[in-house]
């Protein structure tokens, strides 16, 4: 039973880096715009499918099709930026209605071109299983979170270091001061799109190599990364990372012990509870407003 | 040198400015006085690009238009009131966006010494949220941040404003350093005394008009207060 219980966490530990990644991307556009991207899932979904399209028409490995779906994806997140600052009356609620129909065009030009099948990798490197002491893992999954570990870092140095990066915390900190350093908003939010459609380029391969995706489940990746973000209160890269953990383990907790049916359940489950008894997130104790 | 002829501006469809014109002398400092509502702040969010206008602002001699990133490349400052420090930033990362306008990224290194040299109280806290400052540092941080960007005008709107007495003489003091750098500035405040008192010009502003402009060595204070308070009588 212990061993059943701590596969499962170390199972949630390596999917909940990649929920950081999907969760990193939602909050980036939202902390500038003050937009949620309801199409976000069905980006990393696209970039899943991406992957899914290379491996199966070039027979390379899956991590090849990055660049296809950093193309596709960050020009999508780009075009949707586009179309989303050319609203211009009650902007948060139409961006929501904008983008939820976005997202239900994704999955149904997907669901057109792919079929409703569970497609996963067929690589054997990947699916290979490797054991850590007694703990099992398929190589996929070693390797996505390796890779989500090492965006993560390459976005931190992007934020702390990088003007763009600045500039993008500038915005999302105080954009009336924010324009007085010499910054463009608006410009700035379509730097953070693009920045989270990269997220979701690496993020949706790496899900692809390492769980089984279908066309209807895009939402599902936009409500992990809401449930996230509310475990994480806004800001710091390091509480995404450990509530995207949280929320990986606790679904994977579930699935172990109860049964899948019972796996998204259980995320919302949690995210009530968090929200009724800690509003302002796990991490972000401070209320910092005004 | 900053000339401003026949300046009208306000938000949407109210005018807050009716025809202002005003000098600015490179190297000096101009204090705008007046009561609340007098345009003081929309002259300042004005000249900073955060506000269209109509008629004519010229800097040097060339025509100031833009928006206030562009403005801020070209120099154009504004320390604006009520700080707006990054709240969820660190004390230097606030310092290294005021060097943000790409012609102040070479030169970071040895203005963010200056600006420590100038506020040490800064340099201590240089990792510090800039949300958990007091209104004094906060103050200084907004100032340091101006200077970071390398002004060829800086606006400063009310300084004073909230803070203790004490914390007021240091910040004005600051401010007197600055002049004698030479850092062409543009003051307005409520605090009328004290903002005379490092005042190379003087203007009063009422209901959106300039109504006096004085060298600050013949401002009587007296008179400034009668023309200062005189808007009931006036409106009436």
């Amino acid at each position: 039973m212990i061993e059943l219980v701590l596969q499962a966490i170390f199972s949630g530990i390596l999917v909940g880096s990649v929920y950081a990644l999907v969760a990193l991307g939602l909050a980036i556009a939202f902390g500038t715009m003050r937009i949620i991207n309801l199409a976000h899932g069905e980006l990393v979904l696209l970039a899943a499918y991406t992957a899914y399209f290379v491996e199966t028409n070039t027979g390379l490995n899956p991590y090849a099709a990055i660049p296809l779906a950093l193309v596709l994806v960050g020009g999508l997140s780009a075009v949707l930026f586009l179309m989303i600052n050319r609203i211009r009356e009650h902007r948060e609620l139409n961006s929501l209605i904008l983008t939820f129909a976005v997202g239900i065009i994704i999955t149904n030009a997907i669901l057109l071109a792919f079929a409703s099948d569970v497609r996963t990798t067929t690589s054997p490197l990947l699916q290979d299983a490797v054991s850590i002491g007694p703990l099992f893992a398929m190589n996929g999954e070693v390797v996505a979170f390796a890779v989500s570990l090492l965006l993560m870092g390459g976005l931190w140095w992007w934020l702390k270091g990088s003007w763009y990066g600045q500039a993008v915390r500038a915005v999302s900190s105080n954009r009336d001061a924010a324009r007085l350093m010499g910054i463009n908003p608006v410009r700035t939010e379509y730097v953070a799109f693009i920045a989270a459609g990269v997220l979701a380029s690496v993020a949706g391969v790496a899900l692809y190599t390492m769980s089984v995706v279908q066309p209807s489940i895009g939402h599902a990746f936009t409500v992990k990364a809401f449930i996230v973000t509310v475990l994480a209160g806004v800001g710091s890269i390091p509480g995404v990372f450990l509530g995207a953990i949280l929320l990986g383990v606790t679904e994977a907790l579930t699935v172990t012990l109860a049964s899948s049916a019972l796996q998204e359940l259980a995320g919302m489950a949690l995210f009530l509870l968090v929200l009724f008894f800690l509003p302002t997130g796990l991490f972000g104790a401070r209320a910092r407003r005004g | 040198m900053l000339e401003i002829r026949h300046l009208r501006s306000g938000y949407g469809r109210v005018t807050v400015l009716w025809d202002v014109s005003l000098t600015f002398r490179e190297g000096t400092l101009t204090t705008i006085v007046g009561p609340n509502g007098a345009g003081k702040t929309t002259l300042l969010k004005t000249l900073a690009g955060l506000i269209p206008y109509e008629g004519d602002i010229r800097l040097g001699g060339e025509p100031l238009r833009g928006k206030a990133w562009d403005l801020a490349e070209r120099g154009i400052i504004l320390v604006p009131e009520g700080r707006m420090v990054f709240r969820d930033m660190s004390v230097e990362e606030n310092l290294s966006l005021g060097a943000y306008p790409r012609r102040c990224r070479a030169a970071f290194a040895s203005n963010l010494e200056r600006v420590y040299s100038l506020f040490p109280r800064l340099k201590e806290r240089h990792g510090q949220l800039a949300g958990s400052l007091s209104g004094g540092e906060a103050q200084m941080l907004a100032i340091g941040r101006g200077l970071m960007s390398m002004p060829r005008i800086l606006l400063i709107d009310e300084p004073s404003l909230g803070l203790a007495p004490v914390i007021v003489k240091e910040v004005f003091d600051i401010i007197r350093r600055l002049k004698e750098e030479a850092i062409t500035i543009v003051l307005v405040e409520q605090n009328t005394h004290i903002a005379v008192g490092v005042a190379d010009d003087v203007h009063l502003m009422r209901s959106g008009r300039v109504l006096l402009s004085e060298p600050a060595a013949n401002v009587d204070l007296d008179r400034l207060h009668d023309l200062y308070l005189a808007r009931e009588a006036q409106s009436a």
